[in-house]
């Protein structure tokens, strides 16, 4: 008993003491280091992750994973609409996965899944936090936590065809009906049969998120803060469909663009048929200015939404899955995809942003020099940057992105809104139906 | 005395034959029947009756895709059932199944008797060129076919509006696909281009198999080509026919790969079928693999109760 209580007084404390000094090494080592430099103490063999196919970025990356960290890491590549398929058989097999993806539509989902860890008090969070855009800050916090990190960012635009716009002798629209006119001039002068192609294709940013933004720009939303829906006789939301549908029975649309898809319209835009193209994700013109994709290249410029130009943004994100390996190292990959790399510099951000045109979800990444230089070859990086000012995320818009019925009540979005635009259904009959299956949806 | 034929025994009453093990001892006919059935027997029950029960199992829990990997499902009774029925959208997806299986197994059966009476006239050139020409389709992946014919369709640069335009037969394109009350049959096309050639095979098999005499016999006593077809043709070739029916019902029930290509159920809910319904629920946000089980299982119930139908009703009767 005296021996214990000899080792209690003496050795406890001196042990304490040394150990805290040993601790202390390694620490005051690394407090010299930035976040992104410090490695993992754990071992690992290997890192996996779960995204969106794109090129040669992901073999890129994880090669400068390798060569920094000596740690190989296996990427599943999949087509985007196919990806949270993948994810989730993965998760549900038990598999391991670090990082993935998500669109800002199926986060909410993801997070109610427990799929994502969060990334509070993970070393970096905080600068991370003050770089945010706007955009990026909120896709990314969930209950004032930060679950993600930006991976890339767009903002809805206009695109306009410099040279079918010179023949009906006119400048870029200013207002909707100035719109209509113009398209109704480049009908009757046989320079566009269909003036207007729509981004209007089944999904959450093509159909729905081109309501969502001419709603929002004539200064509508689709729910009130508290969640109550704005889809009633008379909403702003309402009158903007039954406009929108006008447009295809007078035979001003597109009727190809209820099939559209970003980079299906894209490419159908390409062709030098219609006059304009939007409003939209952005990035579509590195495809429409891109001389080998494109028959009108350089003929194609970037435009905002009439009125005061309000848009809507939003912002695709990497996350940590529940399902990794290790927290730290899995943190560590997470940056290499949406953050820094071990040299401290945003190379996934900014290899997306020169090579794709994404806007990147850091403000000193897109306030630099490089990145405008980079854009200039598809559009006019200021006039960009201009509408990216005016843009809002797009859950002000529809908050109901932050809940996980979002996405089969988005589901219903999207047959109720063909319906009007193919002259099966009209405005009313729609959202009323809309707010009826909200309460289903909310329901089940 | 009893001969021996690779082991077995032939004796005078064949029940009693016997296999001669190496240790001299025998298996009865019915232990060698399970022996011999035994792997086929857990080969289907591990792919095929397994999922059948596993899915009714799922059917009657929540199964999220937190559950799928922990392994605990909570029990909720008949709630993912009353759920689909309690949605519109089955319920139209139920009724677009059912007139999609209507055009695409009629269209099927008419063309594959057609076409196979066609190659077995050995004597017109094109029953040569026609037989293998018609396996063609056979060889393409269906998910590939459903890309092909996007093509074909598409509003802006498709084939046919292209060939129809060039031919002055249209004056503006045409949204094929686009167009509500016309989607769901031209969907059926595709399917029926990919699943054409297995019906026509069917035909023509048993259209070998008819006796020449019958239609000798005929043609002295006068009868037309059409007589003929209608009343020797056609009564023999019914049990094919129904084979045809059952198999095909099922499939095309069944459809998928065309809806996940051409129009992902759209314009609308036009083309929204049962098989699109249920991997929607299970495989798309929010990954509710319960409901997805629950849809899986109704439309199961009901092609069975087709096949029964159909075996009842006319298989038995022809017998």
């Amino acid at each position: 008993m005296a021996c214990v209580r000899s080792l209690n007084r003496r050795t406890l404390v001196g042990s304490a003491l040394t150990a805290g000094a040993l601790a202390g090494l390694p620490w005051s080592a690394s407090a010299a280091e930035a976040p992104w430099e410090v490695r993992p103490a754990a071992d690992i063999n290997k890192l996996s992750m779960v995204v969106w196919s794109y090129g040669n970025i992901y073999s890129d990356i994880s090669a400068k994973f390798k060569a920094d960290w000596g740690v190989p890491v296996e990427a599943t590549v999949i087509p985007f609409p196919d990806q949270p398929n993948k994810l989730m058989t993965m998760y549900a097999a038990g598999d391991h996965v670090d990082v993935s993806q998500t669109s800002p539509f199926s986060m909410a989902n993801f997070v109610e899944q427990d799929v994502i860890e969060p990334l509070d008090s993970l070393p970096g969070e905080k600068e991370y936090l003050t770089d945010f855009t706007p955009l990026a800050r909120q896709a990314n916090m969930f209950n004032r936590k930060l679950m993600a990190l930006p991976f890339l960012s767009a903002v809805w635009a206009w695109n306009y065809n410099t040279e079918l716009l010179d023949k009906i002798n006119r400048e870029p629209f200013r207002t909707y009906d100035e719109l209509l006119d113009q398209a109704r001039k480049a009908k009757r002068d046989n320079v566009s049969e269909f003036p207007i192609l729509w981004v209007a294709g089944a999904g959450t940013e093509q159909l729905a998120g081109t309501w969502y933004q001419l709603t929002w720009n004539r200064g509508g939303a689709f729910f009130d803060k508290n969640g109550k829906p704005e889809l009633g006789p008379g909403s702003i939301a309402r009158e903007t469909l039954r406009w929108f549908g006008k447009t295809f029975a007078d035979g001003l649309s597109d009727p190809g663009s209820l099939k559209m898809q970003q980079t299906t319209s894209a490419a159908t835009f390409s062709a030098g048929h219609n006059l304009y193209r939007g409003p939209s994700q952005h990035f579509g013109l590195s495809i429409i200015n891109d001389p080998a994709r494109s028959s009108i290249a350089g003929k194609v410029k970037i435009w905002g939404s009439p009125g005061d130009g309000k848009t809507i943004g939003s912002t695709h994100s990497v996350f940590l899955t529940t399902a990794t390996r290790n927290k730290e190292w899995g943190w560590k990959l997470l940056q290499y995809l949406g953050g820094k790399t071990r040299d401290g510099k945003y190379t996934m951000a900014e290899t997306l942003a020169r090579t794709a045109m994404f806007l990147p979800g850091y403000t000193s990444l897109l306030n630099s020099h490089a990145i405008a230089e980079g854009w200039k070859k598809w559009c006019d990086p200021q006039k960009l940057l201009e509408i990216m000012g005016k843009a809002t995320y797009v859950g002000e818009v529809c908050n109901s992105i932050y809940h996980s019925w979002h996405l089969p009540w988005s589901d219903q979005l999207n047959i109720e809104v063909q319906k009007v635009l193919i002259g099966e259904s009209d405005a009313d009959q729609c959202c009323d139906r809309l707010v009826t299956d909200l309460k289903q949806v909310q329901k089940s | 005395m009893n001969v021996e034929f690779d082991g077995v025994e032939i004796g005078p009453i064949a029940g009693k034959a016997r296999v001669k093990r190496s240790g001299g001892r025998e298996l009865s006919p019915g232990l060698l029947c399970v022996v011999i059935n035994l792997p086929t027997l857990v080969f289907l029950a591990l792919v095929l009756a397994y999922p059948i029960v596993f899915a009714g199992y799922l059917s009657f829990h929540k199964v999220a895709v937190g559950n799928l990997r922990s392994g605990v499902y909570p029990f909720i009774g008949f709630e993912n059932f009353r759920r689909i029925f309690a949605d519109p959208l089955f319920l139209i997806s139920l009724e677009n199944t059912l007139i999609f299986t209507f055009v695409a197994v009629g269209t099927e059966i008419v063309l594959a008797v057609a076409i196979a009476l066609l190659m077995s006239y050995s004597t017109i050139w094109t029953s040569r060129v026609l037989k293998m020409l018609v396996l063609l389709p056979f060889a393409v992946p269906p998910i590939a076919n459903g890309l092909i014919w996007t093509f074909i369709y598409s509003f802006n640069f498709g084939f046919l509006n292209r060939v129809l335009l060039s031919l002055g037969l249209i004056s503006t394109p045409i949204n094929w696909i686009g167009n509500p009350n016309s989607a769901l049959y031209l969907l059926a096309l595709p399917y029926v281009w990919r699943s054409l050639p297995f019906a026509i095979l069917l035909v023509h098999a048993a259209l070998q198999d008819l006796n020449p005499a019958l239609y000798e016999a005929a043609a002295l006593d006068g009868a037309t080509a059409w007589g003929r077809f209608r009343y020797i043709t056609l009564p023999l070739l019914k049990p094919v026919i129904v084979v045809i029916l059952v198999l095909r019902t099922s499939t095309a029930m069944t459809v998928f790969e065309e809806v996940l290509a051409i129009t992902h159920g759209g314009p609308g809910d036009a083309t929204w079928t049962a098989a699109w319904y249920s991997y929607r629920q299970s495989f798309a946000p929010p990954f509710d693999i319960g409901i997805g089980s629950a849809s899986a299982y109704v439309l199961g119930v009901i092609i069975a109760i087709c096949a029964i139908v159909y075996v009842k009703l006319i298989y038995r009767k022809i017998g």
